[in-house]
């Protein structure tokens, strides 16, 4: 007698248990990764790349399922998603309707293919690792010879099963745990957009102006994007907010954990750290924020302090109590949770996936590669940077009017000698309020007194 | 290549103004350049779900339409399918206008819903010789209730969204509207405004709020009570 093989399922890692409690049909926790090539793309032979690597890639054939207690993943056999052509709306939510529902999507226009993904699945990292897998799969399809390597999977190997390991659980051994400090930050009161709406505002600059920039201030590229970023930020309080209400100014930072815990996952292994300033002690000038971000990161960069943080994170969900509400409680505690605490710790996003490896047979076909971090959860901006060759580019995506943060942002930039090219989805519809106006009437050298005169 | 004269960032030839801060630019013209994003939006789908909105109202009519041939043509001893007919408004009322149209603010549709229950307790009136209970007790209970409903999802929504503040103000909202009831009920009994039991209530309620109120402003108890209630 045949015994039928059980169905294979998947539970949610750590944090992917959060983004689908989040999910509204006007919300989802969506990014984007985007290749941009030399030559047009050809969605036949995307299409054929797609079929070819995603079985290498079992985390991302998944749908999303409800169970009484918890969701969890289940492979999908059916065919697979098709390619798209690419919208000037990115990033839109997804429906997470079990069988047949992919959590991924693939589009091409022009020079670039795109790949969008649910955050349960994989973080920026996992993601990196599929679609460069896959640009290398279209290439061979076209005729150029693209080793495996440096990026690049071997689509024909069976997937190890430690990819697809819960690496949260694996190291959250920690002896003590660490409680969390809530405290509200300030928060960019943007006016939003109409639904659905991406506003992304892209600067491309070089690694090696950012390095030198960085270097004066002796710092490293993400502590000095994170501190122009703040800077950005407590300029905008200070324009928009009486002195007495006043917020301190902090950022998620997504910190990518395999450096410091080895394991081969390809799904989530990240956690969040909060740098940032409290402008109630003072206006901070730019040499103190990049001394203290500086001082911030070494202190908390390090696998003794992560260990417990992640220990932290997963005794939630070791908790008998825990364990045994169900779904629709555990929903409604952790989205009000979410909302009430965990979103206005920060008041911007920024994730840095680092420098794109691919092997040397590649870069001539590669022109660029960007990321996104989809719409953010309030009515904020999140910024993505990433590094390819040596051009970074830094992305940045919300659902609001105004673009005061990035002007801030990438004036800064300029002044400290950075070279930025800009682009932008945005339909003339960017704010300036009064205000900024007058500031805007500053040339970026003009700023530049200021900023050291403060 | 064209920079932007305030933020000194080079803007891609696509872009017609700098997107930092509205400053036009002037491009040289060149050959076709690819843009960088797509021309096309796709539409994220309707937010709100039609054929939920047909379901119900299919069978909250059909539903209303078989009762009233069944009191008609069977069952007509009284007539029952009113009340039937009362339900299916107020139900109707009370999912559709929010489900329909995105455009409609929080307020209209509380008022919407109250003026389900109003026509609902009508038509329960016009059957249990309400020409007196109606306009007296129900109607103003009904219209200052929703009142109420609608200012406190105001303040929430405009003055303070936290949970202290909102609890105060149900505490608060909850006395009043006792009051109110007490008022009502004694003018109807005896035909005098005079508050009885309710002074009671009132009280208790006055006390939880200024106790929240407390909690509210000293940041040490408040902060106690967000890390403990995880609020």
């Amino acid at each position: 007698m045949n015994k039928e093989k059980p169905k294979e399922w998947y539970k949610l890692d750590l944090s992917a248990n959060v983004y689908p409690t989040l999910q509204r049909r006007t919300f989802s926790s969506v990014y984007r990764l985007t290749v941009t090539l030399t030559n047009e793309v050809r969605p036949v032979i995307l299409q054929q790349a797609l079929e070819m690597t995603l079985p290498r890639f079992p985390e991302f054939n998944v749908s999303l399922h409800t169970g009484l207690f918890w969701r969890y993943l289940e492979p999908e056999s059916g065919p697979p998603p098709r390619v798209m052509k690419d919208v000037r709306n990115p990033c839109m939510p997804m429906k997470l309707n079990g069988h047949g529902s992919r959590l991924i999507r693939v589009y091409y226009y022009g020079c670039q293919i795109s790949l969008e993904a649910f955050h349960s699945l994989s973080d920026g990292n996992g993601a990196l690792l599929f679609i460069q897998t896959m640009t290398a799969v279209y290439l061979r399809l076209t005729g150029i010879v693209i080793p495996v390597g440096e990026g690049i999977l071997d689509i024909t190997e069976t997937p190890p099963a430690d990819e697809m390991e819960d690496a949260y659980m694996k190291y959250a051994n920690s002896g003590v745990t660490p409680g969390r400090i809530h405290e509200k930050t300030y928060r960019v009161r943007g006016t939003k957009e109409p639904f659905y709406t991406l506003n992304i505002i892209a600067g491309e600059m070089s690694v090696d102006d950012l390095k030198a920039a960085a270097h004066r201030f002796h710092a490293t590229i993400t502590e000095y994007l994170t501190s122009v970023l703040l800077y950005a930020l407590q300029e905008d309080q200070a324009r928009r907010q009486e002195s007495y209400l006043l917020r301190p100014v902090k950022i998620a930072l997504p910190v990518n954990l395999r450096p410091f815990f080895p394991t081969k996952t390809m799904r989530n292994f990240i956690t969040m750290m909060y740098p940032g300033i409290d402008p109630r002690l003072g206006t901070y000038t730019f040499e103190e924020i990049i001394r203290q971000i500086h001082f911030y990161m070494q202190f908390s960069l390090n696998d003794k302090f992560l260990r417990a943080d992640i220990t932290t994170n997963a005794q939630t969900q070791k908790n008998p109590f825990v364990r045994a509400a169900p779904l629709f409680v555990k929903d409604i505690i952790v989205r009000r949770f979410y909302k009430r605490v965990q979103d206005r710790q920060s008041s911007a996003g920024l994730t840095n996936l680092g420098v794109v490896q691919i092997p040397d047979e590649m870069r001539p076909w590669v022109r660029r590669v960007d990321a996104i971090m989809g719409q953010p959860f309030s009515a904020r901006t999140n910024c993505a940077v990433i590094s390819y060759g040596n051009t970074t580019t830094v992305n940045f995506a919300d659902s609001i009017v105004e673009t005061d943060i990035e002007r801030y942002f990438f004036r800064k930039l300029v002044q400290d000698h950075v070279h930025v090219t800009i682009r932008s989805n945005r339909e003339g519809s960017m704010f300036c309020s009064e205000e900024s106006s007058e500031t805007s009437d500053h040339t970026a050298a003009g700023e530049d007194t200021k900023c050291h005169t403060v | 290549m064209s920079y932007c004269v305030k933020c000194g960032v080079e803007l891609d030839p696509s872009l017609e103004k700098c997107p930092l801060c509205g400053t036009p630019v002037w491009h040289p013209p060149t050959g076709e350049e690819e843009k960088p994003y797509p021309e096309h939006r796709e539409d994220a789908g309707k937010t709100r779900n039609n054929g939920l909105v047909i379901l119900i109202t299919v069978f909250v009519c059909s539903t209303a339409a078989g009762c009233i041939l069944l009191n008609l043509l069977l069952f007509t001893g009284s007539l029952w399918s009113l009340n039937i007919i009362g339900a299916c408004i107020f139900i109707w009322l009370f999912f559709i206008p929010a489900m329909i149209s995105r455009k409609l603010h929080t307020p209209a549709v509380l008022a919407l819903d109250g003026c389900g229950v109003g026509i609902y307790c009508w038509i329960i009136a016009l059957q249990f010789h309400g020409q007196r209970w109606y306009p007296e007790i129900a109607l103003p209970l009904i219209a200052i209730g929703t009142v109420f409903i609608v200012v406190l999802n105001l303040l929430y929504r405009h003055v303070s969204s936290s949970i202290l503040c909102t609890a105060i103000n149900t505490v608060l909202a909850s006395g009043a509207y006792t009051v109110i009831v007490d008022l009502l009920i004694g003018h109807f009994k005896t035909g005098q405004w005079h508050i009885s039991w309710s002074a009671i209530v009132i009280t208790c309620c006055l006390i939880m709020a200024v106790s929240l109120f407390t909690i509210m402003r000293v940041t040490r108890l408040r902060e106690e009570v967000r890390r403990r209630m995880h609020i």
